[in-house]
């Protein structure tokens, strides 16, 4: 009968096809092991780092491939598998991996209280003792790593968030230097719109640029004690965060930014905030310095970069927060514990010699280099610009997502994301980081 | 149906009562216990394989559900039912909630009719059949990410959908299909509908296939309606997959996320959430992994009762309809 | 349904005559419809396949223009990719051993749910069906702890197994009313004629469940083919990965080159397509064999 030979068939596949499985995963044991099977000087025993960075793109893609390169041919008893990994990816994969028997040796850590959430899965590595001779060339970067006191985390940028502007699109309408003050900004934005340009882009689906917004007029608004407080106590019912609230309404009534800008992603193609920005189809985005290894991508106009001005978060009358206090971050990496500590710590601190950073800056464009020696080869005017405003800062206030633990980081980002598609109050916003709250 | 010898109609239980015939049977103790061996071997692998990559893991899940854990380090924060009354009680999750039952009543209502009536059409000798079938069935075949990556590009301002309404005059209609927190949930219906109509239809037409054109003919020649064919012949017919469609498009609905949390995130404000795209904001974002596997448990428990009732009071027709035997 | 066999044993129908009048959609309102369905259901995979031969600067400049000219360099990249084959391998793997698995142990379960009477068969069958009330999100994190546990990790098994594991409720949901349907003569005449249960399942039943069968099938494979969310969580190795994976990283690689990642995405549809395909014609054959018996 025709039925009877397709079991047989069926069988044959499923037999075959167990079999290939069977044999692939014998040979996938072996490539991401850690075996380090001896002492822990990183100088005699062979080590394989596994290393998961979040430089799937290029040229971040590239570059770290050399340095890992490089890092073995001075180091041939240390090899490196690179595995990129998509940044949004981390949210997902870091807390599954830190469950298992076998995490990544060295991972992407953003720090600040992110960093203090994975702290207490027991698995990252103290890099206090094998970091001290050099950590304090970082100077204060590294202290947004540390958690109680002891280095967990070594970053290899620094970020700044500032806008970013088309000179070509201020000069069409007839802006001269870019504003200082709110108000400024806000009489540019209607020279703009009469010009028939979109003022601002806006990343509103990502959540997180939206953030940035409150976040630069909290801190416009707050003192440096009361924000440093409020931030390690997770709490944010003091005044000057309510204040924020209010002059980011008066601000958005303006209605400075694009339309359907909820729906509007923060990198990925045309149609991104900052594609639009690429292609001259908005004036300005408020972003990190990573804006210019983005938009690259995002436009045929090969000058795009020289295209684009930088200029800091204008002053807001009346703040008590310094006026030149900005919103900053970083990123960094992590190791794990075990045997493969001090070839990992030994690995992050040639990424953080001069030499390298000065290669991830020019070649990488990962914005500004966590090393400040190395920022005499920036040459974009814009990220000098930034360099500088970040230098010559009154004081650091790191973003707020990172800041926080993630749970009530992630819960104000929601809050406001949601406070910008006007469904929110300044209640919903300053309560969102108390624990039982945003459900 | 193929004309078979007959049988004894009527009074056909047991063994004992059946005559002799060539190949006789063994006594009925053996056939006991062949049954179990007939059943063991064939219900087993499938039992095992289930409870060890499904059920376990859901047990697991629940009893996260009792802790106020991070995902990172022990579970040592036991706090019981906290967390079911954070979920039932929050005003966000009940419009998640409503989001999924408005999908699923949108799928009965919508796409039901447009599966049967693509399916009653495509199962007709026109020409280039397999074609349209491959046609309508491609969306389905596509990765949740590949579709929603596809649309969330489509309905982006001014592009494609966009300018396509234009070119035919209709650009007052123009909206933000993904920005508005009122129409953004409806735009979701439609690419979901866009992506799922084709299982739909091919499970209709696997039901459609089952009936002989004989009933139909026959119904026809003796005088019926080609419309009253079809409600009369072909839908009753076609009852126990219709049925199965429901089931599976209603767990299907309460389930949704992927397409959703790549076309939207659940956003603006909440106004797309579903309750997976909830559980995935506040569960995994926040790192709050037993708070997430509490809207699993929740979850679970409204497709269960769902279930059960269906199972009751729908699908138990399916078991004594006058296609089918029962066989001891 | 005895009443009809009776009369078509009586006379033939008039078949030409009988074509005309057996639907309630005329013949040219069928075809405006047939042609309104394909245009929206192919529509946005064609601006996608066509997006594929332009290029990422003239997609952001114009996105609703036809490429001006055609390039070939995007769908050509991916050919040579072995990132791209290497993926499809896996993929092929995952998803026979995955389908395979829950096809056959589906409808065995089927089998023994629908045509046996037993104590608790309704709870076993309930038990499968609970299986599809959760969601594979939540059981990612224990399924990952116990897949390391048993040595499956970023191993194309521990993507197989679970795969087939969720699969198993559809397939059961599936199969037991069409399993149900078939006749019990056919059962009983088998037995006279000598034959065991399993026979009559193997011989008899399995191919008369055909057109249940192949749509299992594809449902199983479709499945498995596009899951995203386990893979992710399984593999750790860049060559393990399975196609959708490869699509997402490619993707967010080629960040912002929509072109190319267009291409990659309208090949990654085309295996998936041709299974279709060929089950399609397995499909129709199948009915006609069920039919005629």
């Amino acid at each position: 009968m025709r039925g009877s030979r397709k079991p047989a068939i069926v069988a044959v596949a499923v037999a075959a096809a167990l079999a290939i499985a069977a044999c692939s995963s014998s040979s996938s044991s072996s490539s991401s092991s850690t075996s380090a099977s001896s002492s822990s000087s990183s100088s005699s025993a062979k080590v394989t780092l596994t290393w998961w960075n979040n430089g799937n793109t290029q040229p971040l893609l590239g570059v770290w491939q050399s340095v890992a390169a490089e890092f073995h041919a001075s180091h041939p008893n240390v090899t490196i598998n690179v595995d990129p990994i998509q940044s949004d990816l981390f949210t997902t994969k870091m807390p599954i991996a830190l469950k298992s028997d076998n995490p990544p040796d060295v991972f992407q850590q953003w720090g600040g209280g992110q960093e203090a959430t994975q702290f207490t899965s027991g698995k990252l590595a103290n890099l206090s003792s094998l970091t001290s001779s050099w950590i304090t060339e970082l100077g204060q970067a590294a202290a947004g790593w540390q958690v109680n006191g002891a280095q967990y985390g070594i970053p290899y940028d620094q970020h700044v968030v500032g806008f970013w502007y088309r000179k070509d699109l201020f000069a069409k309408a007839g802006i001269t230097s870019p504003p200082t003050t709110i108000a400024q900004l806000e009489s540019d934005d209607a020279k703009l719109k009469a010009a028939g340009i979109t003022p601002i882009s806006l990343g509103g689906g990502s959540r997180w640029p939206d953030a940035f917004y409150w976040e630069y007029f909290a801190v416009r608004d707050c003192s440096q004690s009361v924000l440093q407080s409020s931030i390690k106590a997770i709490n944010m019912t003091a005044p000057c965060f309510t204040q924020a609230t209010k002059d980011l309404t008066a601000f958005m009534a303006t209605n400075p930014f694009q339309g359907g800008f909820n729906a509007t992603q923060a990198q990925t193609g045309a149609g991104s905030s900052a594609g639009l920005l690429a292609n001259g189809k908005a004036a300005m985005e408020l972003q990190g310095d990573w804006e210019t290894s983005v938009v690259p991508a995002l436009t045929s106009d090969k000058n795009i970069v020289s295209q684009l001005g930088w200029f800091p978060f204008p002053q807001v009358p009346g703040g008590a927060g310094a006026s030149t206090a900005v919103l900053s971050g970083g990123d960094g990496f992590s190791c794990t514990t075990g045997a493969s500590e001090p070839a990992c710590a030994e690995f992050l601190q040639y990424i953080d010699s001069t030499p390298v950073q000065e290669e991830l800056v020019q070649k990488g464009g990962v914005g500004l280099p966590a090393n400040t020696a190395a920022e005499t080869v920036l040459t974009d005017p814009a990220l000098q610009a930034a360099a500088a405003a970040h230098r010559n800062a009154a004081y650091d206030a790191e973003y707020f997502d990172i800041a926080f633990p993630t749970n009530p980081g992630q819960a104000l980002d929601t809050a406001l994301a949601n406070f910008f598609a006007g469904k929110g109050s300044n209640e919903t916003i300053i309560n969102s980081v108390s624990s039982s709250s945003g459900h | 149906m193929a004309r078979t010898q007959s049988a004894p109609a009527a009074g056909r239980d047991t063994a004992s009562s059946r005559p002799a015939a060539a190949g006789a049977r063994p006594p009925r103790r053996r056939r006991g216990l062949r049954k179990r061996v007939e059943l063991t071997a064939l219900l087993a692998p499938a039992i095992v394989l289930f409870i060890g990559f499904v059920i376990v893991p859901m047990i697991f899940a629940a009893w996260y559900s009792l802790y106020n854990w991070s995902g990172f380090g022990p579970l040592n924060d036991f706090i019981g039912v906290q967390n079911y009354t954070g979920v039932l009680t929050g005003p966000v999750f009940h419009q998640a909630l409503l989001h999924n039952v408005i999908i699923a009543v949108l799928s009965l209502v919508i796409q039901l009719p447009i599966s049967i009536g693509l399916a009653l059409l495509l199962n007709r000798r026109v020409r280039g059949r397999t074609f349209l079938r491959l046609a309508v069935f491609a969306p389905f075949v596509l990765s949740e990410a590949t579709a929603a990556v596809m649309w969330y590009e489509l309905l982006q301002p001014g592009g494609p959908l966009d300018a396509l309404l234009k070119a035919v005059g209709l650009g007052g209609l123009i909206h933000y299909w993904l920005a508005s927190t009122s129409l953004v949930l409806y735009s979701v219906f439609v690419v979901a509908t866009w992506k799922y109509i084709g299982f739909g239809i091919v499970l209709l037409l696997a039901g459609l296939q089952g009936i002989p054109p004989e009933l139909r003919e026959a119904a026809a020649i003796d005088g019926a309606t080609p419309w009253q064919v079809t409600r009369a012949v072909t839908l009753p017919l076609l009852g126990p997959t219709i049925r199965i469609w429901i089931f599976l498009s209603v767990i299907g609905s309460l389930q949704l996320f992927d397409l959703v949390w790549i076309m939207t995130l659940g956003g603006p404000a909440n106004a797309s959430s579903t309750m997976l795209t909830y559980q995935y904001t506040n569960g995994v974002q926040r790192t709050e992994f037993g708070y997430g596997a509490t809207v699993s448990v929740v979850l679970f428990v409204i497709s269960l009762v769902f279930a059960l009732g269906y199972q009751r009071y729908a699908l138990r027709r399916d078991t004594s309809g006058a296609l089918t035997r029962a066989v001891t | 349904m005895t009443a009809a066999s009776a009369r078509l044993g009586r006379r033939a129908p008039r078949r030409d005559v009988i074509r005309e009048r057996r639907t309630w959609l005329s013949l040219p309102a069928s075809y405006l419809v047939i042609l309104l369905v394909l245009a929206i259901t192919l529509a946005p995979m064609l601006y996608m396949i066509v997006g594929g031969f332009s290029t990422t600067a003239q997609l952001n400049a114009n996105p609703n223009a036809l490429p001006h000219p055609w390039v070939w360099s995007n769908y050509a990249a991916i050919a040579t990719s072995s990132i791209f084959w290497q993926a499809v391998a896996n993929s092929v793997v995952v998803a026979v051993v995955a389908t395979g698995l829950a096809v056959s142990l589906g409808s065995m379960a089927a089998f023994a749910l629908s045509r046996y009477t037993f104590r608790g068969r309704e709870a076993f069958y309930l038990l499968f069906v609970v299986g599809l009330l959760f969601p594979l999100n939540t059981a990612a994190l224990p399924l990952f702890l116990l897949l390391q546990q048993i040595g499956l990790n970023d191993n194309l098994l521990g993507v197989a197994l679970p795969e087939a594991a969720f699969s198993l409720p559809v397939t059961i949901v599936i199969m037991r009313p069409f399993m149900r349907a078939i006749p019990g003569e056919l059962e009983d005449a088998a037995i006279v004629d000598g034959a065991t249960r399993i026979r009559f399942f193997l011989r008899i039943l399995l191919p008369l469940s055909r057109p249940a069968l192949i749509t299992v099938g594809i449902l199983a494979f479709v499945t498995s083919w596009n899951s995203y969310l386990l893979p992710l969580i399984v593999f750790t190795s860049q060559n393990h990965y399975t196609l959708p994976l490869a699509v997402a990283s490619f993707q967010s690689t080629y960040t912002q080159d929509t072109a190319r990642v267009y291409a990659f995405t309208s090949v990654s549809m085309i295996p998936a397509l041709a299974i279709f395909i060929f089950a399609q014609r397995k499909l129709v054959g199948g009915l006609v064999g069920a039919i005629r018996g």
